[in-house]
C-alpha cells in the first residue's frame, strides 16, 4: 500500500504510540486486501460491548486511551452489554458491569460520541450521500450504503478504533465504484404482511446472495425506514452483505438498469414458500418463552409508540419478561411522550444502551427467547444454549399477555 | 499427502509449528470458539469440539460477526490461541486479531491466505505443520 509522508511518519511512531498502533493495524489490513491507499473518513462507528470484546478488548482500548489516543473524526459508539442506567435492576452481576464500565471509560477518554446505539443513523451520526465513513456494526453499514448512499466497508473490531483515531481507512471493497453495482436481483413475488416478513425477506437475501451485491425489486410503497432497517440487519446477519440496492430508495438506483450499471444479472423471485422456509429454520421451539425481546437492531421512538399501542389494556403473564431494546436518546423521547409508562403498565420494560444479542441472556437465566428479530435468532441459535421462537410481534404479544 | 510445502500469501509474518486442525467450512471465533478453553463451540462447525489451542488452524473463509477479531484476541490473552491461521480467502478478522496480538500481548501468530481448500482434505487433522508467515509457506509432514 502506498503511504504519503505524513502517514509514514505515523507508522514510524512520530505521531505517538496510539497513532502508530492504529497505523500498524490499518496498513496490515490494507495490504491484506490489496488497497492502494488510505483515504479520509467523515465519521466512524465503534463496537463497545463487553460480551464480545472481553477483557482483551479492555486491554486494547485502555492501551489506546492511556497512550493519548483521540478520535480524529466524529465517532459514534455501539451499544454496551448492559443497560448503563438500570443494570442492577436487570440482574447484571457487579463484576460484569465493572468490566463494561472500563470499556465505557476508555471511550470517554478517546472522545467517543457515547450514544450506545446500533442505529446511530437514527440518532446522532448523519452522513450524506457519497461520503466515506468507517463503521462497524453490520446492520448500520447496510443502511449507510443502501439508504443514505454513503460508502462504508464492514469494519472489524479493533480496526474500527484504529480508523477512528487516524480519521482514515484503507480504500477497498465498497469504497471503490466498481464493487458497488448490483450483481444479483431479488424480486418480491408476494404480499409482505407482517413485521416478520421484512426480516425473513432480508434473511433470505443474505443467505442466497453469496458474495454478490443484491438489488431488491418490489418493496411496497408503504415500507418504512424502520422496516428497511430490520430487513438490512437480517440480510447482514445471514451473509456477507454490505449493501442492497432498494430500487426507488437507494440513491442512484431508481431502476434495475441503474442499480446494475446496465449489466444483465440473475433474477431470483422470492415467494411465500421461501419466507416460510426461513421461519421454519429460525424457529427452534414452540415452548413458551421466558423472555420476549424486541429491538435487534434498536427500536426507534416510533416503533416504541407502536409497541405501546399493541400493549394497551394488556398485562404480561407471570413467568415471562418482555424487554424492548432502544437507544438512550429514543428512551428519553419515549419517556417525555408517555410511551415508556404505557409500555411499563403492561409489565414490559424498556432497556436502553444495550441490546439482546450482546447481553448475557444465559447468565441472566433465560432459556427460551421469543423475538421478531432474525438477527437475534441467528446469533443466539448458533451458540446453541438458548432456544429461539421466531414470531411476529403481534402474535407473541397475544400469547404472553392477557 | 506425505510431506510437502504449500505456497500461499503471507499476511502477517511469524513462524509457528503445531498439529493441524482442519475445517472445510466457513469459520468464526465470534460465538464459535470459547476463549476460556480454546474449544470450538459453533454448533454449525465441522470441527465442533476440537481444541485450537497450540494448533495450526485451517479454514477456507471467515464468516459472521465483525467481533471475531476481539474473540480471537481473548483466546490470545488467555493463552488458548492457535499458533497460526491458514485460509483460502482473506479473513480480515484473522489479520486484525493477529496484528493486535503482537501489539497488545507481544505474540506472533502468522496468518497465511491463498491455500486452496481442495487440498484441505489431504491434510489430516493431527498432521504436523510448520508455518512461515513472512514467506507465505506451509510445510506439512506426517
Amino acid at each position: 500500500m502506498h503511504l504519503d509522508p505524513s502517514q509514514e511518519k505515523l507508522l514510524r511512531g512520530e505521531g505517538g504510540e496510539a497513532n502508530q498502533f492504529a497505523m500498524e493495524i490499518v496498513t496490515k489490513v490494507g495490504d491484506a486486501v490489496g488497497a492502494e491507499s488510505l483515504v479520509p473518513i467523515k465519521s466512524a462507528h465503534v463496537l463497545a460491548h463487553y460480551s464480545s470484546l472481553h477483557d482483551a478488548g479492555i486491554d486494547l482500548l485502555e492501551r489506546f486511551a492511556n497512550s493519548g489516543g483521540k478520535f480524529a473524526v466524529p465517532t459514534s459508539v455501539d451499544p454496551a452489554s448492559i443497560d448503563l442506567q438500570n443494570w442492577k435492576s436487570f440482574g447484571i452481576p457487579e463484576e460484569y458491569a465493572r468490566q463494561q464500565f472500563r470499556l465505557c471509560d476508555a471511550y470517554a477518554r478517546l472522545g467517543g460520541l457515547r450514544c450506545w446505539t446500533c442505529v446511530q443513523y437514527q440518532v446522532c451520526n448523519f452522513p450524506k450521500r457519497d461520503e466515506t465513513v468507517a463503521w462497524a456494526e453490520s446492520s448500520a453499514v447496510v443502511f449507510a450504503n443502501s439508504v443514505i448512499g454513503c460508502r462504508s466497508n464492514k469494519i472489524t473490531a479493533g480496526m474500527d478504533v484504529a480508523c477512528a483515531i487516524l480519521g482514515q481507512t484503507p480504500k477497498f471493497g465498497m469504497l471503490n465504484d466498481e464493487n458497488r453495482p448490483a450483481t444479483i436481483a431479488f424480486k418480491v413475488a408476494l404480499e409482505l404482511l407482517s413485521d416478520l416478513d421484512y426480516r425473513s425477506l432480508g434473511f433470505f437475501i443474505g443467505r442466497n446472495a453469496g458474495s454478490r451485491v443484491p438489488a431488491l425489486i418490489g418493496l411496497p410503497q408503504e415500507v418504512t425506514s424502520d422496516d428497511i432497517k430490520h430487513l438490512g440487519a437480517a440480510a447482514a446477519a445471514a451473509g456477507p452483505i454490505t449493501m442492497i440496492h432498494y430500487l426507488g430508495i437507494t440513491p442512484g438506483s431508481g431502476t434495475l438498469g441503474e442499480a446494475t450499471g446496465g449489466t444483465k444479472v440473475e433474477e431470483v423471485e422470492v415467494r411465500r414458500a421461501d419466507l416460510d422456509e426461513v421461519e421454519t429454520d429460525l424457529n427452534q421451539t414452540s415452548e413458551r418463552p421466558d423472555l420476549v425481546a424486541f429491538g435487534v437492531p434498536h427500536l426507534s421512538v416510533n416503533e416504541l409508540g407502536q409497541l405501546a399501542k399493541m400493549l394497551e389494556g394488556r398485562m404480561l403473564r407471570p413467568g415471562v419478561q418482555m424487554y424492548a431494546y432502544t437507544s438512550s436518546q429514543a428512551f428519553d423521547m419515549a419517556g417525555r411522550a408517555g410511551i415508556t409508562s404505557a409500555i411499563e403498565a403492561s409489565g414490559a420494560r424498556l432497556s436502553q444502551s444495550t441490546d439482546a444479542e450482546i447481553s448475557p441472556l444465559k447468565q441472566l437465566g433465560f432459556n427460551v427467547v421469543a423475538t421478531n428479530s432474525a438477527k437475534l435468532a441467528e446469533i443466539v441459535s448458533s451458540e446453541g444454549e438458548i432456544k429461539i421462537r421466531y414470531v411476529p410481534m403481534k402474535d407473541i404479544i397475544e400469547e404472553v399477555t392477557n | 499427502m506425505s510431506s510437502g510445502t504449500l505456497k500461499g500469501r503471507g499476511l502477517v509474518p511469524g513462524r509457528a509449528e503445531g498439529e493441524a486442525v482442519v475445517s472445510n467450512m466457513a469459520f468464526t471465533f465470534a460465538h464459535g470458539v470459547d476463549p476460556a478453553t480454546g474449544n470450538v463451540t459453533d454448533v454449525r462447525s465441522d470441527v465442533k469440539g476440537s481444541e485450537v489451542k497450540g494448533k495450526v488452524l485451517f479454514y477456507p473463509f471467515g464468516k459472521g460477526s465483525t467481533t471475531a477479531s476481539a474473540w480471537f484476541l481473548e483466546t490470545v490473552r488467555l493463552g488458548n490461541n492457535p499458533v497460526a491461521l491458514v485460509t483460502e480467502g482473506v479473513d480480515l478478522s484473522a489479520v486484525i486479531g493477529s496484528v493486535m496480538a503482537r501489539l497488545v500481548y507481544g505474540k506472533e501468530i502468522p496468518v497465511i491466505s491463498g491455500i486452496q481448500r481442495n487440498i484441505y482434505s489431504a491434510i489430516k487433522s493431527g498432521a504436523r505443520v510448520s508455518v512461515d508467515g513472512g514467506a507465505g509457506e506451509v510445510r506439512v509432514s506426517i
